[in-house]
């Protein structure tokens, strides 16, 4: 959902952008244009307040409180306080900071890569596929696939020994920050389809000409990837970039199957911890400032991420 | 022709406020859920164990011949999400009659909010029909009065794989040593002698329970009631004998899937297993056939203590609010009918509190004997003998030692479950 709105919003841009060269006159909405717009957004407006406005609040009101599931009272800034107090909730935050950068330059990074050569090549188009088919699967499948490779007892070790190798002593999984770094590469094996398919779509909308031109000129290889192409794919990169931050800051399903955050706290991130807050040690109120923390940092990050991005557009 | 800037804002408000349904949706799950209603012959059971869906119908029919209730079970497959259901529905009169729960701090961490009716006279007659061991009562009571009659009673054993003990040639240990002496000649035969994880997170209190039981019982009760502490010699003598059997390589890998235990013991790729007999029918749909498997009370660690085992048992409790709780306390006063219980064990193949109720699983069987034979002091399992926050944040810091089994964590282990305790209890006894 997160990610369709940061789409439908960058794509918007991307189209106020194309229709730049071509520009309109400007219409001056008159009042009664504005009152007819007005039956047409009640829908939308309820169901955005009802859906999610309004638990928002009630759980911005919740973690104000000390709340079991059964009583609940009024206690202010205490569960803030006692988060930050917290080395779990440390660990986590560091964790969810590796998760964002990890996910920035790795599918980020490696789905440019895969367009990219996959464009050039013969038979790239069909290439691209495999890239793009773990994308059809669901978090809860990539994560047990992974479980699979990645235990102790797992095919990774297997394979390590088979070829004459000296498999970890300690797993994969067991030990920080292996365990999340292992995790983030296999979130990118699973989401990097997604960002093949935007790059695709921005590469071929490059118009041959640029190309040519940048040709003409004398650039070549990663000089004509850096100055030319890589410039006229700004656009579709914001969108990927947007969509990985938000994706990185929530992620939850992957760890909560492969370490369900363990050993220990080792490898929990703030979805996580909200999640074990609320669900595990039922302290709802706990959970719930940990839910708007997330909450802020997801917000703060997109809309420092866009503003930047149309700032300098 | 859109503006760009309001457009911007618009999508930017919505975009950050989609980004985290999970965030938001923590509100609108908390408010609970309708699990009420059901026939009008029959009293909802609510619960999170979706392989007793066919004993609970099958109990349900013998008391309805009984009561005039049979049972209609509901059933939410996480144990999380079950929780969470229960905790908020108990508040309303959309509950379940009944309600499957744990025994021991998480059974009086229900009751104490006021959900659950008042089982005392309904214990004191099954009691007097010599249904249930008097002696158990405090595990399922809270201040003074009970709020929960037993399901089942699980012992925790050592099961184990008959073929390999024969291949090996060595026989279930009757002592610490020979138990020792086991596993040693197991591991020496490429078998990894016992199964141990902590990657479904509980798992990881099994090994440091039965340890510290088979040192001292004693002991592990006065720390499990907050009258002793972590960082005592005895829990450190415990932690390093797991220490040293994790270095002599007794253990599976920490995070092997505890889903795999049954057919990890199946095939012989690890000879035993500690676990509760609640496993058992588990271990026979793995492909254990009769005489492939059995099971033994581990020895005790000092061979002076008087032994003991570790007994877990769910519970069945009344919701307080709900409008057919008169049928409900009746269904609860003969729930441990001998008639009720012989159907309901032979189906779940584990043992029932009654101890009228005999059974013929060969498994069980032997479980039974060694317990007549040896008479082991009964101690309620870590899970459920400590304020459940205590427990959920102490099974954490053991996983993370199983992690890092090595000596030089023991000291910091103890001391981060020792600082939790003295945070958690005195939540708890503040009443929050």
């Amino acid at each position: 959902m997160g990610r369709g709105f940061i789409a439908m919003a960058l794509l918007e841009k991307q189209r106020t952008e194309a229709g730049a060269g071509n520009p309109r006159p400007r219409l001056s909405l008159r009042t009664k244009d504005r009152l007819s717009a007005v039956p047409f957004l009640v829908g939308p407006v309820a169901l955005v307040g009802v859906m999610l406005l309004v638990p928002f609040v009630a759980t911005a009101y919740q973690s104000l409180t000390d709340d079991d599931g059964f009583t609940s009272s009024f206690i202010g800034f205490d569960n803030y306080v006692a988060l930050l107090e917290d080395p779990t909730f440390v660990r986590s935050l560091l964790n969810t900071l590796l998760w964002t950068v990890g996910t920035l330059i790795l599918p980020v990074g490696i789905g440019l890569l895969i367009a990219v050569l996959t464009n050039a090549v013969p038979g790239g188009r069909w290439l691209k596929y495999v890239f793009v088919l773990p994308y059809a699967l669901s978090g809860t499948a990539t994560a047990v696939i992974w479980g699979f490779i990645l235990r102790s007892d797992g095919a990774l070790n297997q394979a390590i020994e088979f070829f004459g190798g000296d498999a970890a002593a300690s797993g994969w999984l067991l030990t920080w920050p292996t365990n999340t770094i292992v995790m983030i590469v296999a979130s990118t094996w699973q989401a990097t389809g997604v960002t093949v398919i935007l790059f695709m779509i921005g590469l071929q909308a490059i118009p041959k000409e640029v190309v040519q031109a940048g040709e003409l000129d004398g650039a070549s290889g990663l000089r004509l990837f850096w100055h030319v192409i890589l410039p006229q794919l700004r656009p579709v990169t914001i969108v990927v970039i947007g969509m990985s931050i938000a994706n990185s800051l929530r992620v939850f399903d992957l760890i909560w199957l492969l370490t369900k955050g363990g050993p220990g706290a080792a490898s929990e991130t703030l979805a996580v911890t909200m999640y074990r807050q609320t669900f595990i040690l039922s302290d709802y109120g706990a959970g719930a400032a940990v839910a708007v923390v997330l909450s802020v940092i997801v917000v703060g990050a997109s809309w420092f991420y866009l503003r930047h991005q149309y700032k300098r557009g | 022709m859109y503006r760009s800037y309001g457009m911007k804002r618009r999508s930017l408000v919505a975009a950050a406020v989609g980004g985290v349904p999970f965030a938001i949706g923590l509100a609108g799950c908390s408010q609970g859920s309708s699990s009420g209603g059901g026939s009008s012959d029959a009293v909802t059971l609510n619960g999170d164990r979706a392989d007793f869906t066919d004993a609970y119908k099958l109990a349900g029919a013998e008391l309805e011949a009984i009561t005039g209730y049979g049972i209609e079970p509901r059933n939410v497959p996480s144990t999380e999400n079950y929780q969470q259901v229960v905790r908020s529905s108990l508040q309303t009169e959309s509950t379940t009659d009944l309600v499957k729960w744990w025994n021991g701090y998480r059974l009086q961490d229900l009751a104490r909010s006021g959900g659950l009716a008042d089982l005392s006279q309904q214990w004191e007659s099954a009691v007097d029909k010599g249904w249930v061991n008097p002696e158990t009562r405090e595990s399922f009571s809270y201040d003074g009065k009970v709020y929960g009659m037993p399901m089942y009673k699980s012992y925790w054993v050592m099961f184990y794989n008959t073929n390999v003990f024969d291949e090996v040639g060595i026989a279930p240990p009757t002592t610490w040593e020979e138990f020792d002496q086991n596993n040693a000649a197991l591991k020496d035969a490429g078998v990894t002698p016992l199964f141990a994880t902590q990657e479904a997170g509980w798992t990881s209190s099994i090994w440091f329970a039965e340890l510290l039981s088979k040192l001292d019982p004693q002991f592990y009760v006065a720390l499990m009631a907050g009258e002793a502490k972590y960082t005592d010699e005895t829990t450190q003598e415990a932690m390093r004998i797991w220490s040293e059997m994790y270095a002599k390589g007794y253990f599976t890998a920490a995070d092997v899937a505890w889903d795999s235990e049954p057919s990890l013991l199946a095939n012989g790729e690890v000879a035993q297993v500690p676990m509760g007999t609640w496993r058992n029918g588990t271990f026979a749909e793995a492909g254990l056939g009769e005489g492939d498997y059995s099971a033994f009370l581990l020895p005790m660690i000092d061979p002076n203590a008087a032994p003991s085992t570790i007994v877990e048992s769910g519970v069945i409790s009344v919701a307080e609010k709900t409008p057919k709780q008169e049928a409900a306390l009746e269904t609860m006063a003969n729930w441990l009918d001998p008639a009720v219980q012989q159907v309901w064990v032979e189906n779940i193949k584990d043992t029932s509190a009654n101890p009228q109720v005999t059974t013929d699983d060969p498994i069980l069987g032997t479980v039974l004997e060694a317990v007549s034979a040896q008479t082991p002091t009964e101690l309620v399992r870590y899970w459920e003998a400590s304020p459940p926050a205590l427990i959920e944040g102490g099974v954490q810091y053991l996983g993370a030692f199983m992690a890092d089994p090595s000596e030089a964590n023991i000291m910091p282990t103890l001391e981060n479950l020792q600082a939790l305790a003295d945070e958690e209890w005195a939540k708890w006894d503040a009443g929050s």
